[in-house]
């Protein structure tokens, strides 16, 4: 053929320049010389997924909505039915709202109000092949985001964003192989390490206290890192699911559920700034239990 | 490469990494993300041969490593787009080959992609590879890229065809 030793020759470059690419990322770190090419893929396919988003987005909301027409009718009575139940709830609610209001002044507790956030859309999603779960938000640095802010969901924390681009951000989600979170079991203020296993509905926490008593059930929060970066404190993150290893054993570790739907993530929040008074302080033991 | 090709090479991998990125990343697909990217380039391989195609591999995986949200390594998607890039341009040369041909190739290219990036990647020492996850992945995979394949490859052509017609006078 004609063009054989061309393409021989096209196809030996373009591998060396791969494998070039490869070493240089694998050994440059953050700082390294394939920086500036991620910076080029933040700042344009960045934009360029945002004005997609603005079409994609509107789509897929239609889609879920079509979807979920067949039980409209079974989820009306459902609502109807917790509806009455609330209503009779509500009358008990006026008087428990002062007590709590006492309570809350009492102890200093920050409400999730508190936590300065920045609100975005999920716009692109890493391809499952990769195995990374990533995805990216549709702000950036010109919003005031930095790296390493807590990202949460309605429901919980969601991740940490790890690269930041003038309109795009992308984040860490807790689920991912790489991520892992400070968590503390509230209650009993046990302290262990959340880590990601690649799968989206199961995270492992390894308990630092081997005598740690922990029940399925258990709620875990974030402990909070020094400046509440990347982690604010006493963000929600799943539940025990089920326990590994028995009481004494040298590392025991907990299965947990998170709290956020991570392959359904719509709109989250960018923590900016976390409260003045963390919730780890003032949920101290010896704090309620002294008031 | 003449310009008219490599325009149409470039707008249709932007458009390929993409939608990839922001349409079929998020759906719930079972198993892989459908690899637009991978059947677009087999495709312009077996329309523009394999030095079309081997540039059009490395340039479609390159944007693949750096679009938002990549967390992985750069460089490994585009050394496995651009072998597959050439060697389905090479078989695209060889003789006249019925049109679904491509659709199946690319059924055959995409799980091995998914292998190759996943070995790549072990070796790499890339935590995050599960290797109980890899059969499924490629299997749906395959399942994916023929779809595309049977769905895109007479359209793209089509306009392949239309953008750069001296690239099927000879």
């Amino acid at each position: 053929m004609r063009d054989t030793r061309r393409s021989r020759i096209v196809l030996a470059i373009l591998v060396l320049v791969s494998i070039t690419l490869i070493v240089f990322d694998l050994r440059g770190g953050d700082g390294g010389l394939t920086r500036p090419l991620r910076a080029v893929g933040e700042t344009f396919l960045g934009s360029a997924e945002r004005v997609m988003a603005t079409v994609v987005v509107p789509v897929r909301g239609l889609l879920d909505s079509l979807g979920g027409l067949g039980d409209t009718d079974a989820r009306i009575a459902q609502l109807e039915a917790d509806n009455a139940r609330l209503q009779a709830e509500l009358d008990t609610v006026a008087n428990d709202r002062a007590r709590v209001a006492d309570l809350e002044a009492l102890l200093g507790l920050v409400s999730a109000n508190d936590y300065e956030t920045v609100p975005a859309q999920v716009i692109a999603v890493g391809p499952a092949q990769g195995f990374a779960w990533t995805v990216t938000i549709d702000a950036g640095s010109r919003d005031g985001i930095e790296r390493d802010m807590s990202v949460i969901s309605g429901a919980g924390l969601v991740g940490r964003t790890i690269d930041v681009g003038p309109t795009t951000s992308t984040v860490l989600l807790i689920v991912d192989a790489t991520s892992s979170v400070g968590g503390r079991l509230s209650g009993t203020s046990q302290i262990g390490i959340v880590s990601g296993t690649g799968r989206q509905d199961s995270l492992t926490m390894q308990l630092l206290d081997p005598l740690a008593v922990v029940d399925v059930g258990d709620v875990v929060v974030s402990f909070g890192s020094e400046g509440g970066r990347p982690y604010a404190p006493g963000i929600p993150i799943g539940v025990v699911a089920e326990m590994r290893g028995t009481e004494g054993q040298l590392t025991r570790s907990a299965i947990l559920e998170p709290y956020a739907d991570i392959s359904r993530l719509d709109i989250v929040g960018v923590v900016l700034r976390a409260p003045e008074s963390p919730p780890r302080d003032t949920l101290d033991p010896a704090v309620t239990g002294g008031g | 490469m003449p310009v008219r090709r490599a325009v149409i090479v470039a707008v249709l991998l932007v458009l390929a990494v993409l939608i990839e990125v922001t349409v079929l990343a998020p759906l719930p697909f079972p198993g892989a993300t459908p690899s637009l990217v991978l059947v677009v380039v087999v495709i312009l391989a077996s329309q523009f041969g394999a030095s079309t195609g081997a540039v059009s591999g490395f340039a479609g995986g390159l944007l693949l490593d750096i679009a938002p949200p990549a967390a992985g390594t750069i460089g490994i998607t585009a050394l496995v787009l651009t072998v597959i890039g050439y060697a389905v341009g090479r078989f695209a040369e060889s003789d006249d080959r019925p049109w679904w041909m491509f659709a199946v190739l690319a059924a055959v290219a995409a799980p091995l992609a998914v292998l190759a990036g996943a070995v790549l990647g072990g070796l790499l020492g890339d935590p995050r590879v599960r290797w109980d996850e890899v059969i499924g992945l490629m299997v749906s995979a395959a399942a994916y890229a023929l779809v595309l394949g049977l769905l895109l490859t007479l359209p793209l052509r089509r306009l392949c065809r239309w953008v750069v017609p001296e690239a099927y006078s000879r």
